[in-house]
């Protein structure tokens, strides 16, 4: 019962959340309301017994992600109204296509029925309170095992990602000094020091 | 242990071309910051390694690695193969360009590589997690590929168009994966192909439509091909030469493999889908390209029209269908690389142009060039006995075979009408007046090299069509079950 | 060695064609001229040896051609009688031509491509000739229509010679239409299209009859009479003669080798060839025998009053083409396939020398602008009138006479022989016998004797031709001075003239002689009735045998009368321009009536179909409509490319809601 209560409670605020960053009027409020979806979903996790993805989806997402996303917003100083300008001509076509999708998924969610062949089809472990594998080591066990080819592509994913930031934003400037450790290890005294015996009365 | 050494041994073309691909970045990093063209070539080189890597896969039999993650059969060999193929003449021909717009970096060949390994990865895809992977390996490389003139307003304006278009995509892609995985308890093609077989499920149907249409986006099938056009005529030519050919390939293969591998038993459904995406694409490849005055947009429409053509033959959905298909890919892969070293060719002194005005009156300046025009256009409208000719006579064929003649007739119309817009040039080219600035007397090396090998190709389909033909047979025949 | 008679010419027509420019005008003339001239010994050879010596006919497998099911066509050369006959006249000829044209054409600028057409044309004649089946027949007779366009049209730069390419192109058409329709009339009944096998199951046919339209026709005269019908066009008959005339526009060495030699006979070997056909098919040699007479009257008295040198050449030739057809269609085609030997030779010549009086004139063709040459050109003098008695038949019963004489004599006297319509053929061709001995010493009259009217308005007759060829105007504006024509052209106008002389005495014996069917033609020439039809002119009245000689002398007398001793009287004959005379002048308006019945009407049409069926019916509703519409979609769809991302997107959102709901409510198959 209490279970349900948080369920439905933690659901509400997440489509809550979800609603008001598409329609709050400012984008700093649109992340914070993104962080509280985070937050909520995190939650709902936490009561399907998955605490392990839902810590990783506060630490990640609302530590990583959503706080870059609230850097870069302030730094774009972005104008809200004219990126709002002309909206309101789309929304009828939007709501329209909206409902639409909504009722046929609707329909879809109307014949719900797990397939009785699904349920052998299902083959990931899932701990249980003989074996006492708790769900980080679960998730090791398959991610290292059965998963380990899409968990290097995602790898290599995030590689190309990298790349990517580098390629479309690394500008080598011209006259810009930088530090260069092993010629400054490597310097030796006759380098940089010369000794002048300066006879007196003489300039040099 | 002996499952993972069998896995990583089936998996070794795309170990390699990881590998590879690493190494050759490091390389470029450390040994080659200023020298972009050996890393082109060092990829090159990959490339053929790992060709020759799929070539001596067994043949003609099924084989799956990393718990069916990874397929492996003659199917994916063909496509492979293809797709590498497309690749490396898109870095073969772009080598030159890079360095004489002053846009050369060597970071080029490593995302090249990245996105074709994303490719091999789509079409070698066991379920919905490895095909959603592939695809964004594939996608982003080709995003940055795409904005990497950065410098160019045109550029970064076609990166993040298709940067956000393609995001939208992604999220069709998985919404459908995870409706799929919600009704079907499963992200395994063979699992959905028992759970379809129970019959029609509402639920996987929807699932299959979202992730056709972000299937579509990445073939640029109306209605999901809008980026196309604008992405087209910003990237550099040859990225644009790149993404015309081998992500094409790639996705229509990944296409054939979820219908016939997940799906065989809901074609009746995914026809009809499939069937109004292929009539859209072909009517709107062949309109909107007439009033085009840019040759990358019109190739854009071309390209759209041309997957038309191949969805055609998706549609039919036979064996015969499928090797159709295949025939028709590989032709426009190469006829398309022909056609960018063509526009390559279109260099003044002051630089490159992109009108199709500036072809005018080529006959009289080069002929040789103006020729090489000549047939690969004419090959795009499918006259006899030209290669185009037997793509289009394949995938209609096929159709036809499945009693879809409206189809085929609307193939057919829609080719009279490109065939207005590809004998336009032809004409321009043969009569039009001398340009008062002619092209750069010559074209690089490798330029001609590739044209030449189209020219080749394109004899080779006249005279033996049946080698081509056999191989896609077996290919074909290797996703039927 | 065989092999070598056909395949040397088109050895010297590749050099010459395709490297022409590479080896120079001269060396493309010399291997050209060369490569003829061996072909043209061995044909002697060849011609000697199986033809008078008896030896075996030769049959020489080349390739297998086209095999398609029941289709076999081989590539085969098959040297008989026959066929060596045409290979000697058609090798003789063309070396001969070959040499002349060094020395006719020797300002032209063009003269590796006129080798190589020339050459090219031999090997075309050589391939007809020497076929083994209807479908390598075609080919030939195809090939040299070819070559005979290119010729006449030789100089492109003329419009008279490039329609007259046309006409002749177009008139051989309907000749062709009917051949095609009689080979692929003949596979369709007989399944095969090779010679021997078509003639020995040709007997059986017999009687056989076929349904079209609701009518029954007899297989084998249906066929004769198409495959007649392609002879017809070929061979310029009348009805389909028009062309002839005209493709005097050629250089006259052409006019020489292929529209008085060769090319224009290739009716009479087609229908010497098929004789084996023919002569079950008694309705169509009727036929044969009646246009044959039919055109040897009419094109005679064409021939009277026309003022071109080489058209009242060509109409002689036509007129002599009747004569062949109308012997082959009296069964008589030894007779037939004589005059056509004896022919080659004295038309050859009187072209060729014809050709060396252009030559002097500077390319002057009219005859009243002519007259007195005979001093001037004394050697062409000589050459053109053994030719002209050589041609109207000159000769002496039981003594012997000219080329002329032994084959005309023995086709009209077979004719008269034949009776029914052979009488016809006779009557025509005593006439036309008149008349040709008319024409004839008309034009060495007017050309050789008589004042010199060429002084005074010579400079006239350059601007004519002016644009003919630049090279000639050089020295054209100055005074006129005709002169004897080179080496190269006197030695094929000797060579000629010896035929011309000797043809008719030394091979009367073989050709027409007794018993020439067993020891000459062996069964390249299949006569029903045996040698009787031939046999039968020996015992013709005696007034039949003299009725030829008498009618020439007549013919010489009148046109002695007119244009040597009272020329006046001709022109005032001419001046008052009398009906008949009219009549004759315009080829009996044959011209004009065609172009009343078929060209005008044909252009109406086709001005109708083109601007109200084409341009307003078809072009309007159909491509222009639908280009417009197109052009309205193309605006809209390029209009759909806003270039704002959301509309993008939304498009796809759209994409994906309208793809749901049709799959979902779209009459999804259940």
């Amino acid at each position: 019962m209490l279970i349900a209560i948080a369920f439905y409670l933690f659901a509400a605020i997440t489509i809550a959340a979800a609603v008001m960053v598409v329609a709050s009027r400012n984008p700093v409020h649109s992340v914070l309301f993104l962080i509280l979806a985070f937050f909520s979903a995190a939650g709902l996790f936490m009561l399907a017994g998955a605490e392990f993805l839902a810590l990783i989806l506060i630490v990640v997402y609302v530590g990583a992600v959503a706080v870059l996303f609230l850097f870069v917003v302030m730094m774009l100083d972005i104008d809200i109204a004219e990126l709002r300008q002309g909206v309101l001509d789309y929304v009828p076509l939007g709501a329209l296509i909206g409902i639409i999708m909504l009722i046929e998924i609707s329909m879809a969610l109307g014949v719900w029925a797990f397939a009785p062949e699904a349920g052998g089809a299902v083959a990931s472990p899932w701990p249980d309170a003989v074996s006492k594998i708790t769900n980080t080591e679960a998730i090791g066990h398959v991610l290292y095992s059965q998963f380990i080819y899409v968990f290097q592509a995602s790898g290599l994913v995030l590689l190309v990602a990298m790349i990517g930031a580098i390629v479309l934003t690394l500008r080598d400037r011209p006259g810009v000094r930088r530090q260069s450790v092993a010629a400054q290890v490597g310097r030796r005294r006759e380098d940089g020091v010369e000794l002048k015996d300066v006879k007196p009365g003489q300039g040099l | 242990m002996d499952t993972l050494h069998a896995d990583l041994l089936l998996t070794a073309p795309e170990l390699l071309m990881a590998v590879g691909g690493m190494v050759v970045l490091m390389f470029g990093v450390f040994a080659a910051q200023k020298r972009p063209g050996i890393v082109n070539a060092l990829a090159i080189v990959l490339f053929a390694a790992t060709a020759f890597l799929i070539w001596r896969q067994p043949a003609g039999v099924l084989a799956t690695a990393f718990a069916e993650a990874f397929v492996v059969n003659d199917f994916t060999r063909f496509a492979k193969l293809l797709v590498l193929l497309g690749a490396a003449l898109s870095i073969l021909i772009s080598t030159r360009f890079f360095e004489r717009e002053k846009i050369a970096r060597f970071e080029f060949a490593p995302l090249m590589i990245f996105a074709t390994l994303g490719m091999l990865m789509m079409i070698s895809a066991g379920g919905l997690i490895s095909l959603y992977v592939g695809l964004e390996l594939q996608s982003l490389a080709l995003y940055v590929l795409a904005a990497f003139n950065r410098d160019s307003v045109k550029a970064t304006e076609a990166g993040l168009k298709y940067f956000v278009l393609g995001a939208l995509s992604s999220c069709l892609l998985l919404y459908g994966s995870s409706l799929i995985y919600g009704f079907a308890g499963t992200v395994q093609f063979d699992g959905i192909q028992v759970v379809v077989d129970g019959g029609r499920n509402l639920g996987v149907l929807i699932g299959i439509v979202f992730i056709l249409a972000g299937l579509a986006f990445k073939v640029s099938a109306v209605p999901f091909h809008m980026w196309t056009p604008d992405v087209y005529e910003g990237a550099p030519t040859p990225v644009t030469a790149f993404f015309a050919g081998a992500p094409k390939v790639a996705a229509i293969a990944l296409l054939l493999r979820v219908l016939f591998d997940a799906l065989p038993h809901a074609a009746a459904d995914w026809r009809q889908i499939v069937t109004f995406i292929s009539i859209a694409s072909m009517a709107l490849g062949a309109f909107a390209a007439i009033g085009q005055t840019n040759i990358k947009r019109l190739m854009a429409y071309s390209s759209i029209g041309n997957i038309g053509y191949a969805l055609v033959g998706v549609a039919a959905g036979t064996e015969q269908g499928i090797s159709s298909v295949l025939i028709f890919m590989a032709i426009y892969v190469v006829m398309t690389a022909g056609v960018f070293v063509c526009i390559l060719a279109m260099r003044r002194v002051d630089g490159p142009t992109e009108k199709i005005e500036d072809l005018s009156g080529l006959m009289g300046s080069r002929p040789l060039l103006a020729l090489c025009w000549i047939i690969l256009l004419f090959s795009y409208v499918g006259l006899p006995p030209l290669p185009g000719f037997f793509g289009k006579y394949y995938v209609f064929g096929a159709a036809v075979e499945q009693g879809m003649w409206p189809l085929a007739v609307i193939g057919i119309l829609t080719s009279v009408v490109a065939a207005y817009y590809y004998v336009r040039i032809v004409m321009l080219i043969i009569n039009g007046a001398p340009p008062e600035k002619p092209f750069e007397p010559t074209m690089g090396g490798e330029l001609r090299v590739v044209l030449g090998g189209t020219m080749l190709f394109s004899a080779a389909m006249i005279i033996v069509p049946g080698i081509l033909v056999g191989w896609a047979g077996i290919a074909a025949a290797a996703l039927i079950k | 060695m065989l092999s070598a008679i056909v395949f040397l010419p088109l050895l010297g027509a590749l050099v010459a064609g395709f490297f022409g420019r590479l080896i120079g005008a001269r060396m493309a003339e010399i291997v050209t001229t060369s490569l003829l001239g061996v072909a043209a010994v061995l044909s002697w050879m060849a011609f000697i040896r199986i033809g008078l010596n008896g030896g075996e006919p030769e049959t020489i497998q080349v390739a297998t051609w086209i095999s398609s099911g029941l289709f076999e066509a081989g590539w085969t050369l098959r040297i008989d009688t026959l066929t060596v006959v045409m290979l000697v006249v058609v090798n003789t000829v063309s070396s001969l031509v070959h040499l002349y044209s060094i020395g006719y054409m020797a300002e032209d600028p063009h003269r590796p491509r006129f080798f190589a057409y020339l050459s090219l044309f031999t090997f075309a004649m050589l391939m007809l000739v020497t076929s083994d089946n209807f479908l390598q027949l075609f080919f030939g007779w195809e090939g040299v229509g070819l070559a005979s366009y290119l010729l006449i049209g030789f100089w492109y730069q003329k419009p008279s010679a490039n329609a007259a390419a046309i006409k002749a192109f177009v008139v051989n058409r309907v000749g062709d239409f009917g051949f095609a329709l009689g080979i692929v009339g003949i596979f369709a009944v007989y399944g095969t299209i090779s010679f021997d096998e078509v003639f020995a199951a040709t007997p059986a046919m017999v009687g056989r009859t076929f349904e079209f339209a609701g009518t029954q026709f007899d297989v084998v005269t249906t066929l004769t009479f198409l495959l007649f019908i392609g002879a017809m066009g070929k061979s310029a008959q009348f009805g389909l003669h028009t062309w002839l005339p005209d493709a005097m526009e050629g250089p006259t060495p052409v006019s020489a080798l292929i529209h008085a030699a060769t090319m224009v006979t290739a009716g009479v070997f087609l229908v010497c060839r098929c004789s084996p056909m023919f002569e079950y098919a008694p309705d169509t040699l009727a036929f044969v025998t009646i246009i044959g007479a039919i055109t040897a009257f009419f094109a005679a008295t064409v021939g009277m009053f026309q003022n071109d040198i080489k058209r009242v050449i060509a109409y002689s030739t036509c007129s002599q083409l009747g004569y062949m057809f109308f012997a082959a269609g009296v069964s008589a085609y030894q007779a037939a396939m004589f005059h056509l030997f004896t022919h080659a030779f004295f038309k050859a010549l009187l072209f060729l020398g014809a050709g060396s009086v252009i030559h002097a004139m500077h390319h002057e063709q009219d005859m009243r602008k002519m007259g007195g040459l005979y001093k001037l050109i004394p050697f062409t003098y000589a050459m053109m009138t053994i030719g002209t008695i050589a041609l109207i038949g000159f000769g002496i019963p039981e003594i012997g006479g000219f080329a002329g004489f032994y084959s005309k004599d023995a086709i009209l006297e077979t004719a008269y022989a034949a009776g029914g319509v052979g009488s016809f053929g006779f009557v025509a061709g005593i006439v036309a016998a008149l008349m040709t001995s008319f024409y004839s010493w008309r034009l060495a009259f007017m050309t050789f004797h008589g004042a010199p009217k060429w002084k005074h308005d010579a400079a006239h007759a350059h601007d004519d031709h002016a644009h003919v060829d630049a090279a000639h105007d050089e020295h054209h504006h100055h005074e006129l001075h005709p002169h004897e024509s080179p080496l190269t052209m006197t030695i094929p106008l000797a060579i000629l003239a010896l035929g011309a002389v000797a043809a008719g005495f030394v091979f009367y014996p073989y050709f027409i002689g007794d018993g020439n069917l067993e020891t000459f033609w062996r069964g390249s020439i299949f006569v029903l009735h045996g040698e009787h039809v031939l046999h039968a002119r020996h015992e013709v009245p005696e007034w039949v045998i003299w009725a030829p000689l008498t009618v020439t002398v007549l013919g010489f007398l009148i046109a002695a009368y007119y244009f040597l001793w009272y020329p006046k009287k001709a022109a005032a004959l001419a001046a008052r321009e009398g009906l008949l005379y009219n009549f004759l002048k315009n080829k009996w308006y044959i011209d004009e009536l065609y172009n009343l019945i078929f060209v005008r009407p044909a252009l109406w049409i086709g001005r109708k179909l083109w601007k109200l069926g084409d341009g307003w019916l078809i072009d309007g509703f159909g491509p222009d409509g639908v280009a417009a519409r197109v052009k309205d979609l193309a605006g809209r769809a390029g209009r759909l490319q806003t270039g704002f991302i959301y509309h993008y997107a939304f498009a796809m959102l759209i994409g994906v809601a309208a793809l749901l709901t049709w799959l979902m409510f779209g009459g999804a198959p259940k």
